[in-house]
């Protein structure tokens, strides 16, 4: 016992260990000035929203602690017990009542909790057991099956609450597969599908009417024809120009991403009509420009651009912020969704950088952390940290500065919630450990 | 070996290409473009205006006219009413359950927000403020802001005093297109008196304050703030003792009063009848008030009769000036005596003017006929038309050096200028070569074509009491810490020797003690006056009385003028009396309250006559 302690301490990442307690340490203070309104002897500190997010971080560094202590095996043969557990949260808090229009928390008196953000957590490792038990090769079927099933099961359970944000992380799975195997085809077709699906909700949004034969057709429907020109145009291509013994392989490709792209193109369709709310088309018509709204759906946006953009090259200074600050309220959802604004109004250009700069060197550090391990298991875990980080980050930036629409989802280490500081938290601390003990075991 | 292990560059790659464009476009937004910063100014800063506080007013002996009255705003906070709440405002404010919705609708739509209070009553007084207030504290939804309005602690020379009111679209396009920028377009103005007349000393110079404010627009921050600079005091001739005498005394009739001091043209009292309560013109009863005294109200009280109506025919008054301009002329003597021929012009019977004394004394038209004849037709060698047009030039002239037919300059905003005819005038009216004396001797005894406003008749007292020469009268006697204008300093002289006026001053002092004017006397004091009554065709004469006391450097000179008042020493003879007593002496003796008790109850109005 004595040598396995030892060799924790010993074998632990420093690097993402101080990135991981950099980014908490910063994303506090960030978190600390987004409600910060003036120093008040009379608050109570434990009560207040910074004081809650201090417990949630010392709890999660506590725990951290714990998990150091536990033997890698138990973590990996407990996976698909604590992903049972969650997915059974999943279900019972679709019983609770609704908060702000989502059943995605279970209340207590003093703080909640949010399953949603520990299934990423317990899905990682279930997901990394499934991949890297001895039995199962990711080349069969079965596999993959399995693989999507355990991945979708959550991300429906998601979607019904609803919390799209959180369901559009399961999307960086793909990455995960990809690096195990999957053809990267599919990489292409998530690129084409979102190329399509762009182009598709753009038209929608936009009510672009196209003039065929002097017959008036929707924009959609003139995008599908142009689809299934594209197909008889390749066909034909494929016929005449490509040698007989690759025709064939060559021509079903080329139906399935017709009719990938004709399906894609029409469920937007449907989706855009029957599924999304006005709230959510607008949005899609703010962010293409196509409408201006700056006191309905696109307050929000305009309100942090702004908020960004006064931040200029070296801010205004820490708990200086005129916008973001919880005493101007300016931009709504300052200290959770739209947290990054706070950071960029007072740290600016040279502060948002060196946040980004960060993140992304905390992110490659765990890509690189999960190449050198020789437990499949544990790189597999490391891909799915990794990758879910990313796309908490990317996506939640990207709606900040305006590259995509308004989705909520929190900024890991920054934004508060006490759900999501343990939850990530713990994805790391648990990296951390498996990774100590990289010489120790091959699992 | 991981055949798929270079698949970690690929992934990286993706990573690093969204960190780049993300960096990209923060330098973009952040560094390179200004806009978003532009835009953050504007939703964050604001920058607002601090209303100076409007210059006071007080009369000359530092008493307050015009000040400060806290009236409160009632505001209503629609995001924070409570169910319990809405029974206790209906209860406070009587409102009806559909009323009640009614403003909240009204707080919450438009330019109102339900998260921002709104004012839903305008301009409550103090005492309105006082019941509701203790029930205010309850109800955190609803509150009360003070703000400043024009107070009047003495309500009286609404006329002088003027009015001010919210300025209106022409009125803010033409300062604007002045250069001059002072306005928004809920501040007040100066409309009438000396509000108008004194507006830019009055309104102050405007304060500035730029602040960080919330999502809801409050203030959370001050950045910077310039204090405003409150608006200059007026302290004004005005004795307010003399003044409130004076408008009881007219109350019930249509006139004016002018009392002025003649030894420097201050103005002590200056009515206007009828009159109305300044204090009617401010608050949330203005337009109302305002219809009623504009529209509503046949006998026109918004009008300043004193430096407005220059349309009076001055009647007898008028006989002094003849006098005097015919004596300098040496046309008459003191000692030309005129027979009181009836059959030229109407007269009533008296002792025999056999000299001039003797003519004022008893008003004797005839007389005057003869002394304006002199006057007009110098030259009886000439043809008469042309004689009468050189005298008329010469005449014009010399009676304009009194005053008349030109605005005397006084720092009111309504003056006119009266009318007095020339040779133009009468080649218009008649054609030339067809008018003479004989068309135009009504002018003799003050009648004819003749305008005089009120102002200008107590100047003419003011010019007698002088012996010859007056001051621009005037209302304002400091600003602030400075003295008197320079304009009012300019001692203006007539064309008549100075020592033709002792003999028109025993003329008048006889007037009052054994003349036309005994209604004036008083006792212990040598008062010199001279009535007029003047002809109305539709009901009773006018009545008018000019006058100055004591004889010997007189302190006060007035003239009163009392529309239908029958003849001149009927009621404008005791009314100046009363006034020139209270103002030397300070007080009034017993029977003298009496008689002012009595004059003012007296009703005298035309009721079927307009103002013309």
């Amino acid at each position: 016992m004595k040598y396995r302690n030892l060799s924790i301490w010993k074998n632990i990442d420093k690097p993402l260990l101080v990135m991981y307690l950099l980014l908490s340490i910063i994303g506090y203070f960030i978190m600390y000035s987004s409600t910060f309104k003036g120093f008040n002897l009379d608050d109570d500190f434990w009560s207040s929203s910074y004081g809650k997010q201090l417990i949630w971080i010392l709890v999660t560094f506590f725990m951290g602690c714990f998990i150091l202590l536990l033997d890698g095996s138990f973590i990996k043969n407990t996976a698909y017990l604590t992903y049972g557990f969650v997915i059974l949260l999943l279900v019972i808090v679709l019983l609770m009542p609704p908060i702000k229009g989502a059943r995605s928390w279970f209340y207590f008196s003093s703080f909640s909790i949010q399953p949603s953000e520990f299934i990423k957590l317990t899905l990682s490792l279930s997901l990394a057991k499934l991949l890297s038990d001895v039995g199962s090769r990711f080349q069969e079927f079965r596999t993959k099956l399995k693989a999507s099933v355990m991945i979708i099961i959550p991300a429906l359970l998601i979607a019904v609450q609803p919390d799209p944000g959180t369901m559009l992380v399961f999307a960086c799975f793909v990455f995960v597969l990809y690096r195990e195997g999957l053809s990267g085809n599919f990489l292409l077709i998530g690129l084409f599908t979102v190329l399509i699906a762009v182009v598709g909700i753009f038209l929608k949004a936009s009510n672009s009417v196209f003039y065929l034969a002097g017959n008036a057709i929707s924009g959609n429907i003139f995008f599908g024809l142009i689809l299934i020109l594209g197909f008889v145009f390749s066909f034909l291509i494929i016929r005449y120009f490509v040698l007989p013994r690759y025709r064939k392989q060559k021509i079903q490709r080329l139906i399935i991403i017709t009719l990938l792209g004709l399906s894609i193109s029409g469920g937007i369709n449907y989706v855009y009509d029957s599924v999304f709310s006005e709230r959510h088309r607008t949005r899609f018509q703010i962010m293409f420009g196509i409408k201006e709204d700056r006191k309905g759906a696109g307050y929000n946006i305009y309100q942090a651009l702004s908020a960004v953009g006064s931040g200029e090259t070296l801010g205004k200074g820490y708990l200086k912020g005129t916008l973001s600050n919880d005493k101007y309220k300016h931009v709504p959802e300052q200290n959770t969704d739209f947290i990054f604004c706070v950071l960029a109004e007072e740290w600016g250009f040279l502060g948002s950088f060196v946040f980004i700069l960060l993140y992304l060197t905390t992110l490659i550090r765990m890509i690189m952390i999960a190449e050198r391990q020789r437990s499949k298991f544990t790189r597999i875990y490391g891909y799915c940290v990794s990758g879910i980080l990313f796309f908490h980050f990317m996506i939640n930036i990207a709606m900040v500065i305006g590259l995509a629409p308004v989705i909520g989802i929190p900024l890991p280490f920054f934004s508060k919630g006490g759900s999501a500081i343990l939850s990530f938290g713990l994805m790391i601390f648990i990296l951390l450990r498996l990774d100590s003990e990289r010489k120790v075991v091959l699992r | 070996m991981d055949p798929f292990k270079n698949r970690q560059w690929v992934i990286i790659l993706i990573i690093i290409s969204v960190g780049l464009i993300f960096s990209l476009r923060l330098f973009y937004i952040q560094v390179v473009n200004s806009d978003w910063s532009d835009r953050a100014s504007q939703i964050s800063l604001k920058s607002e205006n601090i209303q100076p506080p409007r210059g006071f007013i007080y009369d000359r002996n530092n008493q307050l006219l015009v000040g400060a009255e806290t009236i409160y705003d009632i505001y209503i906070h629609p995001s924070i009413i409570k169910p319990k709440d809405s029974s206790a405002i209906c209860k406070l404010f009587n409102l009806s359950n559909k009323e009640f919705l009614e403003i909240l609708k009204n707080a919450s739509s438009g330019y109102n927000v339900p998260y921002k209070p709104s004012v839903f009553i305008e301009s409550m007084t103090q005492k309105e403020h006082a019941k509701i207030s203790p029930y205010l504290g309850q109800i955190p939804s609803v509150f009360a802001k003070s703000k400043i309005d024009r107070g009047y602690p003495n309500p009286i020379a609404a006329h002088l005093l003027g009015y001010i009111r919210r300025i209106d679209e022409n009125q803010f396009e033409n300062k604007k297109n002045q250069g001059d920028f002072f306005y928004t377009k809920n501040d007040f103005i100066g409309i009438t008196g000396l509000e108008k007349q004194y507006e830019l000393l009055l309104r102050g110079e405007r304060g500035n304050i730029n602040y960080l404010k919330d999502y809801a627009g409050n203030k959370v921050e001050t950045i910077n703030k310039t204090p405003p600079k409150p608006g200059l005091s007026l302290y004004t001739t005005l004795d307010i003792e003399l003044q409130s005498l004076g408008e009881k005394l007219m109350s019930n009739k249509i006139g004016s009063i002018v009392a002025i001091e003649p030894s420097t043209g201050e103005v002590l009292a200056i009515v206007s009848a009828p009159n109305y309560n300044p204090s009617r013109l401010t608050g949330r009863d203005f337009s109302n008030n305002f219809k009623v005294l504009k529209r509503n109200d046949s006998l026109k009280p918004l009008i300043n009769r004193p430096v407005y109506n220059d349309k009076y025919r001055p009647g007898s008054i008028f006989k002094l000036v003849q006098a005097l301009i015919a004596l300098d002329d040496g046309v008459i003597s003191p000692e030309t005596g005129f027979s009181c021929n009836k059959n030229i012009i109407g007269c009533h019977n008296h002792e025999k003017p056999v000299n001039l004394t003797k003519a004022i004394k008893h008003s004797c038209n005839p007389y005057f006929f003869q002394v304006y004849k002199r006057l007009i037709m110098k030259d009886n060698s000439k043809n008469v038309f042309q004689t009468s047009r050189e005298g008329l030039k010469i005449w014009e002239q010399k009676i304009k050096t009194f005053g008349f037919g030109n605005p005397l300059g006084i720092d009111l905003p309504e003056e006119k200028s009266g009318f007095i005819p020339d040779v133009d005038f009468y080649d218009k009216w008649y054609g030339k070569k067809r008018w003479a004396f004989s068309t135009i001797y009504s002018n003799s005894i003050g009648e004819g074509e003749i305008g005089v406003s009120p102002i200008q008749m107590a100047n003419l007292a003011s010019i007698i009491a002088n012996r010859g020469h007056y001051y621009t009268p005037h209302v304002i006697k400091k600003i602030a810490d400075t003295n008197m204008l320079n304009q009012f300093q300019i001692k203006h002289s007539t064309c008549v020797d100075k020592k033709h006026f002792e003999v028109v001053v025993k003329a008048m002092n006889e007037v009052v003690n054994k003349g036309t004017g005994r209604n004036a006397r008083i006792d212990s004091i040598e008062v010199c006056g001279k009535t007029g009554t003047v002809e109305n065709k539709t009901f009773n004469d006018h009545s008018v009385f000019i006058s100055f006391a004591p004889m010997v450097n007189p302190q006060i000179a007035i003239a009163v003028y009392v529309e239908y008042g029958t003849w001149g020493s009927k009621w404008a003879a005791p009314i100046a009396s009363l006034m020139m007593e209270s103002f030397i002496k300070g007080t009034l003796s017993e029977k003298s309250v009496e008689k002012v008790n009595k004059i003012s109850q007296a009703v005298i109005l035309n009721p079927n006559t307009d103002f013309k």
